[in-house]
């Protein structure tokens, strides 16, 4: 009982990691990023390749937290200043090809098969690292949030053209909000990676981009309490059915099936019925005048 | 040469046949809908079902199986798209996800992961120094005939002016007394139906598997792209653009070319050509896109 609690607060916390930086970018700044697997999945492969090639796993961790955002700033560079569509298509596609790389190029991290990398014993300290990046990412997110920039970053949600009117080049914000946000989720990704011990493609692929916006959905785009809510409600649901797949005898594969079929259901309903999320994000009115 | 040319036209086939429901529906409504792949894959099950467990002729089957598409679509739309007519484009193009994620899962709940295949005999013939079999005519046959019914669909008949006039201006095309929401039923009866064609010309060219939907989806986004997203027939363009370069990039012999070992690059990678065609669209059509936001 310890042991999946232990388990499971380690999974939200690093899910609501990969959310807040998936609510930065779309529920603060309106980027819709399909690939939102891509920037957790670098992490990973970060510490998958130093495993590999028998570096130390701090440069591993390095190298992931600092190669997401840069792919990141590459991925959104032919995307920056068109529609939200082709935005969606280059996120998404450049999230297949990295995992179809790492499937096809066996030299980075052993290909297929998946990499084994250092897992940490103790696993109330995973438990722990992943609790303290959550704290870390909070505390960033919410002061983004409710200060001046989030004014900005909603701005330019809202109309792109008004942001730009008011001297702000929204590409130059959106590319910020990009370097944050991946480098988030990246960090994310290397801790996984530690906790599971374990680097494959299959971890990848572009369904848990779409578990991930579940969450953000669920819980309220532009709220971060909301999208942490999101994700401990989407996570529960996500390890506990594992449970019920071993009571109830079922194949493990229908159960899994089931679970994301209800996760695409979800996603559907809060949309048709509670398009805000569960916890909305605060509408705020500023008064110029009597400030 | 020819070989490649022959290759790319089966190849081409089977994605324009899908490609052209995305930007029918995209040029009517405005949003890059991500649950069309998935219609494709329901399509191939169904044939699937009614030719191999129910012992139809396969040309029956495929009939069938577009007929119950198209409806899954309509049904599909009068659930959950019709009533988010108003949201923005971004807010469509996630609730396509939800709508693709749930009907994925189903299907492979269903059918379970495992591929399944066609018991369909290819013969082998030679044409014009290619080899190809008889299933690629056919594949070629059938996507022609289905291009030609869909010219004439939307050129020759009132129906089609209809849809067409939706797609330029909707507000005018309802004022001058077209039944919008009726045609855009038959918009999405006719993009499921293809989706389940171009399915289940894939599944029987290759074989039938829920993951078969990432195998799709790249190529085809990135044939509607290249054809400007709204364009039907585009979109048939971009389908033979794309494949011709991807299977221009797997036969090229690079090693001798550049040492003398030869090399070629690994089939696995053609899905490259379609995010990397993407990419350059992107970077070379900047001002077409503003278009695409409403």
């Amino acid at each position: 009982m310890v042991d999946f609690v232990i388990y499971s607060t380690t999974t939200i916390a690093l899910w609501s990691v990969l959310g807040l930086s998936l609510n930065l970018q779309f529920g603060l700044t309106g980027l819709v990023n399909f690939g939102q697997v891509l920037p957790f999945a670098i992490g990973a492969y970060g510490a998958g390749f130093a495993a590999v090639h028998g570096l130390p796993w701090w440069s591993g961790a390095i190298g992931g937290i600092v190669l997401a955002p840069l792919i990141g700033l590459l991925v959104i560079l032919p995307a920056g200043r068109l529609a939200q569509d082709y935005w969606a298509l280059i996120t998404l596609g450049a999230g297949e090809i990295f995992r179809l790389t790492m499937v096809n190029v066996p030299a980075i991290a052993d290909g297929i098969e998946g990499a084994s990398v250092h897992r940490l014993g103790d696993r109330t300290l995973a438990m722990l690292l992943a609790l303290g990046l959550l704290a870390v990412a909070w505390l960033i997110l919410h002061r983004i949030a409710e200060g001046p920039l989030g004014r900005l970053l909603r701005v330019i949600r809202e109309d792109e053209t008004l942001a730009a009117t008011l001297g702000r080049n929204p590409l130059r914000f959106q590319m910020l909000v990009t370097v944050v946000a991946w480098a988030l989720a990246g960090a994310a990704g290397v801790l996984y990676a530690h906790v599971t011990g374990y680097v494959s493609p299959a971890s990848f692929m572009v369904i848990e981009t779409f578990v991930i916006w579940t969450a953000v959905v669920l819980g309220g785009p532009g709220s971060n309490l909301g999208v942490v809510a999101g994700t401990v409600l989407v996570q529960l649901t996500s390890v506990s059915t594992r449970f019920v797949a071993q009571w109830t005898h079922l194949p493990s594969d229908l159960v899994a099936n089931l679970r994301l079929a209800t996760f695409g259901l979800v996603l559907v309903l809060v949309f048709l019925y509670r398009p805000q999320g569960l916890l909305p994000e605060r509408k705020k009115a500023y008064d110029v005048d009597r400030r | 040469m020819t070989q490649i040319l022959a290759n790319s036209i089966v190849y081409a086939s089977e994605i324009a046949i899908i490609a052209v429901g995305v930007a029918l529906s995209y040029s009517i409504l405005r949003f890059a809908n991500f649950a069309h792949v998935q219609f494709a894959v329901v399509g191939g099950y169904l044939t699937y079902t009614f030719a191999v467990l129910a012992g139809l002729p396969v040309a029956v089957a495929t009939a069938i199986s577009m007929v119950l598409t198209g409806g899954l679509a309509v049904a599909i739309d009068r659930a959950v798209f019709r009533r988010l007519r108003t949201i923005s484009p971004e807010g469509k193009m996630i609730v396509s996800w939800g709508v693709a994620l749930f009907i994925r899962s189903i299907v492979a709940a269903i059918f379970g992961g495992a591929s399944r295949n066609f018991p369909t005999e290819a013969a082998p013939l030679a044409l014009a120094g290619a080899q190809v079999t008889s299933l690629d005519l056919i594949v070629v046959a059938a996507t022609l005939i289905a291009m030609v019914v869909l010219r004439f669909l939307l050129y020759r008949t009132r129906i089609g002016t209809a849809l067409r006039a939706l797609a330029s201006n909707p507000d005018l095309a309802e004022t001058r007394g077209i039944p919008g929401e009726r045609m855009i039923g038959l918009m999405w009866f006719v993009s499921g139906a293809y989706a389940a064609l171009g399915g289940t010309l894939f599944a029987i060219e290759t074989r039938l598997q829920p993951g078969m939907d990432l195998i799709i989806l790249l190529p085809t986004f990135a044939a509607v792209t290249i054809g400007g997203l709204d364009n039907v027939f585009g979109a048939v363009a971009g389908a033979l653009v794309l494949s011709l370069a991807q299977n221009l990039l797997i036969s090229v012999d690079f090693g001798t070319l550049l040492a003398a070992d030869s090399w070629y690059v690994p089939t696995q990678f053609r899905d490259y050509i379609a995010v990397g065609a993407l990419v350059v669209i992107l970077l070379f059509r900047p001002r077409r896109a503003g278009l695409a936001t409403r």
